[in-house]
């Protein structure tokens, strides 16, 4: 078929204008403003001063960055590989099950990642709460002495890990399911022709062939968790946000409840570049090991 | 290397039979191909004998083993599936190799096997690439590579040149005979091409609706077929097949024709099945019944001439030589070759 290319071109760009303007305007422009901005001392609103590196080089002697720092560096230990590692095993065992009952099950374990991140604080406050929080009565029963979890600097971190394990966990579970089930079931017919063991064909089949979606769950999740703010702020309500400081909800203190601007850019600039380091540099160097299997 | 031996076995889904109960026994060394149309139950059967699909009731035994309730890998028998099942993620070398690792074997006792195996099937070039770097053809004899080098006590096929071209079915076709012929393995191969199952096979099991209608040489299957779907289903083009009533004088033909046949045992209306190649050209004042040349198909050394006996609507199909000169509309002269022709019960379809 001919075709006029010129007019293809045209109804192209005609179809991408609507949304290419909308992402120039509302994410493009304002990520080159926060750069400029993050060099001056403006507040929240309006336009300040030149200040250089300033916002930067305070960052350096920054406790409460500091603190946010670590705070999110332990959060992304406590939730990105034990993530994968329990979406792997949920959807390994989902897999297993037919029919129905595979459908019903999964939807259980998706069924978390729809809920509002207010709805899942409020279960789980149900669930944790000092007074009223059932696995308090649960301590009671055991005849441990009570917790407040969402008051301890121990308790704080990993608590929120197990909660954004379980909102987050039927994404990655879908991910995997997706991946296995594109492995052929000849695969693994020819396998126990081969004489493999389950385990054997789980090391030497399975778990080579999900690689790919391994290495995008383990991205994805990365990701997410290294720009946590959401479960961090609802939990330190009536708590300690400054021992709770994760690098988003310092962005937020500085900016809207401290009315700086440029520093809170300064902070938002220097997440962003950690995000694209970071997450290139492993899906590069996870890409690289499956390569040599 | 063993025997294979099925006795009475049959597959039920969910209480509706699909295997109605085959017995056979399968020699050591022997090539015995399954073959019929698609849904006979022929795969199935072939997967009850690996051990992927259970057995309902009746026994399977490879060498002197009942393998019934063992696991496929116990079983000791590799299989070459349709899609061939290759290793995505491992190297030609890797796939072959695979089996033998994980059962244990020394490094240089697989490497040896490999080698062997790679030589046998002309994959030396391509023992480090990937599975998706290979030709269908290339990818096929990998999967033949990966079954043949376990040595098993018997190799399964499950339509394994279905996914090649015309062309490289034929290479491969007669490659598989000649590794079988070589390795003297038991093998049985599944397939609905009946070139393939006249070609490749010692003996024959030829199914319908999940039973074995025929266990023959190819030979035997082709000449006495033992039901009507054999005779059908064996033979291209297939057998002219249509109902005449016999008595004591010979054939009431369709369209009231009268053939002396001496010396029928059958009587009254019975299916009569004709060869193409069997029917004959009638010169002289011998008997013979007419038959309408509808359309010819000139092949080279053959010629199909396809045609109705003169006042019926029953098809005929003629096989003449490609000198003929028998032409379109032509009202031809058929004798009938007492000696080839094939009876069959209109009751059960079997051979009389």
């Amino acid at each position: 078929m001919l075709r006029n290319r010129r007019k293809d071109a045209l109804v192209a760009a005609v179809l991408v204008a609507p949304f290419l303007a909308i992402y120039l305007l509302v994410f493009v422009w304002p990520t080159i403003q926060m750069f400029g901005i993050s060099f001056t001392d403006a507040r929240l609103i309006g336009s300040g001063e030149w200040v250089g590196l300033d916002n930067y080089t305070r960052l350096a002697s920054d406790p409460r960055f500091k603190t946010a720092v670590w705070n999110t560096a332990y959060f992304v230990l406590l939730t990105v590989l034990p993530g994968t590692v329990i979406a792997l095993l949920i959807a390994l065992g989902v897999s297993r099950l037919t029919g129905r009952l595979q459908a019903a099950i999964l939807a259980l374990f998706f069924l978390p990642y729809i809920l509002p991140v207010s709805v899942v604080y409020l279960i789980w406050d149900w669930v944790l709460n000092f007074q009223f929080g059932i696995l308090m009565h649960v301590f009671d029963l055991l005849g441990l002495d009570r917790i407040p979890i969402t008051k301890s600097r121990t308790w704080f971190m990993p608590a929120v890990g197990i909660v954004t394990i379980w909102w987050t966990a039927g994404f990655s579970i879908l991910l995997f399911l997706a991946g296995l089930r594109s492995i052929p079931a000849e695969i693994y017919e020819a396998a126990a022709l081969d004489n493999a063991s389950r385990w054997t064909t789980f090391r030497r089949i399975t778990w080579p062939l999900l690689w790919p979606v391994t290495t995008l769950v383990f991205t994805i999740q990365l990701i997410a968790q290294l720009k946590i703010f959401d479960q961090v702020y609802l939990f330190s309500q009536g708590g300690r946000p400054n021992d709770n400081m994760v690098l988003v909800y310092y962005v937020f203190q500085r900016a809207f409840q401290q009315d700086q601007g440029g520093r809170a850019a300064a902070v938002a600039v220097t997440l962003f570049v950690l995000v694209i380091v970071v997450s290139v540099l492993q899906f590069q160097l996870l890409r690289l090991a499956g390569g040599r299997k | 290397m063993a025997r294979i031996q099925l006795h009475d076995v049959r597959k039920s889904y969910a209480g509706q039979e699909v295997i109605h109960g085959v017995t056979m026994d399968i020699a050591d060394g022997e090539f015995v191909v399954i073959v019929g149309p698609s849904g006979c139950g022929k795969s199935t059967l072939l997967r009850m004998v690996a051990g992927l699909e259970e057995i309902t009731s009746g026994q399977v035994s490879i060498g002197d083993r009942v393998v019934n309730d063992l696991e496929p890998r116990e079983r000791n028998i590799a299989m070459v599936f349709q899609n061939y099942a290759l290793y995505p993620h491992m190297t030609v070398r890797e796939n072959m190799a695979y089996g033998l690792k994980i059962a244990g074997m020394s490094r240089p006792e697989i490497e040896a096997a490999v080698a062997r195996a790679a030589a046998m099937l002309e994959l030396e070039p391509y023992l480090d690439r990937k599975p998706r770097q290979l030709s269908g053809g290339q990818r096929q004899r990998v999967a033949m590579g990966r079954a043949l080098v376990r040595e098993p006590a018997a190799l399964l096929l499950d339509e394994p040149l279905s996914n090649l071209d015309a062309k490289l079915r034929v290479q491969m076709r007669l490659q598989i005979r000649d590794l079988q012929q070589r390795t003297a393995q038991t093998t049985l191969y599944v397939t609905h091409d009946q070139v393939e199952a006249m070609t490749l096979a010692d003996r024959l099991i030829v199914m319908e609706k999940g039973l074995a209608q025929q266990i023959a040489t190819p030979h035997e299957v082709y000449t006495a077929p033992a039901t009507e779907f054999v005779a059908g289903f064996i033979g291209s083009p297939a057998m002219n097949i249509f109902t005449v009533t016999c008595d004591d004088s010979g054939l009431l033909l369709p369209g009231g024709h009268r053939m002396p046949v001496p010396g029928l045992a059958a009587r009254g209306e019975v299916r009569l099945g004709l060869r193409p190649e069997d029917i004959c050209l009638v010169e002289d004042d011998s008997p013979a019944f007419p038959v309408l040349l509808r359309s010819i198909e000139w092949l080279g050394a053959d010629a199909f001439g396809y045609g109705v006996i003169e006042g019926s609507d029953v098809q005929l199909t003629l096989r003449m030589s490609g000198q003929t000169s028998v032409a379109r509309g032509d009202r031809l002269r058929v004798g009938l070759p007492a000696d080839r022709l094939h009876f069959f019960s209109t009751v059960d379809g079997h051979r009389l």
